[in-house]
């Protein structure tokens, strides 16, 4: 099992361009297609959508697409997808894309759904077993427990075991809620070099460790994880490696097209970054280490559900045009622990902006800024925050020129408030600052709306308090063409095939349902024959 | 000493962004083998002092070999992490940049040492 494993990685996060996996699908022969659609802010917003409606809260771009011929070429490209498009909502998305395959006659699509990520309903019970949910890089802040009232989301990041034990158990599509944006990738290779095949017949627990499931000792099984990781890494935020966000952005020339990255992975853990050929933007050494490095604390300790990755002796070779081999990454066991993110609410926030004209725009700036602030005074629950941008404010202050003479200012406001009321008041004291504020004040829009502060909550919790809960649900096209047609019946027709015959009810079940078909079957030909 | 005064981007190329209230930079040397001079340039202290106004730290600088880079992690910068920071990078994705072009200096035996040579990028 010497050959490598072709793998794209077609967006960064929800926002990013939507129809870059149809092209990177069109584009480029792919056994697997990850897509990371969450960042760290993503599950709390999606949590709240879910909230308003029952259908919500996953990431809709992913239908976007699909509909767009993206399902099709999954089918006739044999591309395996995998993506944490599910979000808060993992059940409504795989509907959705069960029905895109139903909808082009993909009668035995197969989707795994990956459960168990969401804590946010059992938090109480987690705490009654010992846990702290004390904040995880600052223990000041006290513990989650605190916000429990006011708690939007709390999800688990959940590694790559689940996802190869899906595609083992025959996921075309596999949709997870909160995993680990590298472990998409993982999961993959766990599946394409047979690791899932042997935890699936040694019955090993769902979740891993998956340095057991390897056919070497540990430490080249670690080693190997880490070099998968790097490779999801490399490729879970788009095109930031293939030319985006680059220093070098000026000679990369246009990124209008710009081509959605490659990873070739091979089971030794090494890999090639590459992008499709024709697409625009650039793979080279450089645009590589700069996503190597990019969100990541010690390098010598990179953390992820599956293992712990050092990638201080990383080489990368050039061995082609946009063709980067990647090597020599370490890994370390798994820690005990896993990282749940959670947010809770936390106040009102409201931006407003308005331009200031030069000359002397920066003491137009801020006598405008007196004025408002004197104006509102009074609201005492309300911080404002002042920035001028165009005059240094992305520069820190130590470092700032200070000369304080740039041509025009955009005068930026964020006023907060655990008082929405307050931030209200605050908008409407904007506009008027046009007429009754310094000469040539511009740039108004229409009155902010405030929004709610979500605000972040790292935590860590012992892994045996999540695993046991992880699940994988497999649905199929034809069952969910008929739930969609007798909702009441949806409990049994989620039943996997496999598991049908296992138990008396299910072998009654299971009648029940033969009954049913030939019914909608009898029911279909009534149709047709009217028409 | 023999001191020279040169721009961080004659020197390296490099990325930023968060992680909770952090922002991460990444400054990868334009060549590998002059590491031990970006090391010798940039430090905590270094740090603590051009994010004076933003944060009070920890301040931590770790090398990276492989690639010839170091990664400054600079703490408790976002005024509570990037959902919640006011300021327009809230996600520390701009300042990466803007470092670059700030004045530092080298010891130029040092920079000999290494072969670094501004006029070559």
């Amino acid at each position: 099992m010497n050959e490598r494993t072709i793998i794209g990685g077609g967006g960064g996060f929800w926002g990013d361009q939507t129809m870059s996996p149809l092209k990177l699908l069109e584009s480029a022969d792919l056994d697997y297609l990850t897509i990371d659609y969450l960042a760290e802010v993503t599950m709390s917003i999606m949590h709240k959508q879910l909230n308003r409606n029952s259908e919500a809260g996953w990431a809709t771009d992913l239908k976007d697409w699909l509909k767009l011929g993206g399902i099709g070429l999954l089918r006739s490209k044999n591309v395996k997808l995998v993506t944490n498009a599910g979000g808060a909502n993992p059940h409504s998305c795989a509907s959705m894309v069960l029905a895109a395959a139903s909808e082009i006659g993909w009668n035995d699509c197969k989707v795994a759904l990956v459960i168990g990520d969401d804590l946010g309903e059992k938090l109480s019970e987690i705490a009654a077993s010992g846990a702290q949910f004390t904040h995880m890089y600052n223990p000041s802040l006290g513990s989650l427990l605190d916000h429990s009232s006011s708690v939007v989301s709390a999800n688990a990041y959940l590694g790559a075991g689940a996802i190869g034990r899906s595609l083992e158990r025959g996921a075309d599509i596999v949709i997870t809620g909160r995993v680990a944006d590298a472990s998409l990738i993982v999961g993959c290779m766990l599946h394409s070099n047979g690791w899932a095949k042997r935890a699936e017949e040694a019955n090993l627990p769902l979740c891993g460790p998956i340095a057991n499931w390897g056919a070497g000792n540990l430490k080249e099984s670690l080693d190997i994880i880490a070099g998968w990781t790097v490779a999801g890494h490399l490729i879970e935020c788009g095109a930031q490696v293939s030319g985006g966000n680059s220093t070098d952005w000026d000679d990369i020339g246009p990124l209008t097209d710009v081509g959605y990255p490659i990873a070739e992975i091979y089971p030794d853990g090494r890999c090639i970054i590459t992008k499709p050929n024709e697409s625009q933007g650039a793979v080279t050494s450089r645009t590589v280490a700069e996503q190597l490095l990019y969100e990541i604390g010690d390098p010598c300790a990179y953390i992820t559900p599956d293992c712990i990755v050092d990638f201080s002796c990383i080489l990368l070779e050039e061995i082609d045009k946009d063709r980067i081999l990647v090597h020599g990454a370490k890994g370390i066991e798994q820690t005990a622990t896993m990282k749940l993110s959670a947010s809770h609410r936390d106040g009102w926030m409201v931006v407003s902006e308005l331009v200031a004209p030069g000359p002397n725009a920066r003491k137009r700036a801020e006598n405008t800024d007196f004025v408002l602030r004197s104006r509102l005074k009074h609201l005492k629950g309300m911080e404002i925050h002042s920035e001028y941008l165009g005059d240094e404010a992305l520069i820190p202050p130590a470092l700032r020129s200070n000369t304080k003479n740039p041509s025009e200012i955009v005068i930026r406001w964020v006023a907060t408030s655990m008082d929405k009321s307050e931030l209200m008041e605050f908008s409407r004291a904007i506009a008027p600052l046009v007429l009754t504020g310094p000469a040539g004040i511009c740039g108004y829009s229409a009155r902010a709306r405030p929004r709610e502060i979500l605000r972040f909550f790292p935590t860590l919790l012992d892994r045996n308090l999540v695993e046991p809960q992880v699940h994988i649900k497999m649905m199929h096209s034809w069952r969910h063409d008929l739930e969609l047609r007798m909702p009441w019946s949806s409990d049994l027709f989620f039943i996997p095939l496999e598991n049908m015959a296992h138990s008396e009810k299910n072998i009654r079940r299971s009648r029940f349902a033969e009954k049913i078909l030939r019914r909608l079957d009898k029911a279909k030909e009534c149709e047709l024959t009217n028409e | 000493m023999n001191n020279i005064s040169i721009k961080l981007s004659e020197l390296v190329h490099g990325r930023s962004g968060d992680k909770g209230d952090k922002i991460n930079i990444a400054l990868i040397c334009h060549k590998r083998q002059w590491l031990p001079l970006l090391e010798s340039v940039i430090t905590p202290e270094l740090l603590a002092k051009w994010f004076k106004g933003w944060s009070e730290g920890p301040f931590e600088v770790f090398p990276v070999y492989g690639v010839g880079a170091v990664n400054c992690l600079i703490h408790n910068v976002l005024q509570g992490g990037g959902t919640v920071s006011k300021r327009i990078d809230a996600q520390g994705k701009a300042v990466g940049q803007v470092i670059l072009g700030v004045e530092i200096t080298i010891d130029s035996k040092l920079a000999k040492r290494v072969g670094f040579d501004p006029s070559l990028p």
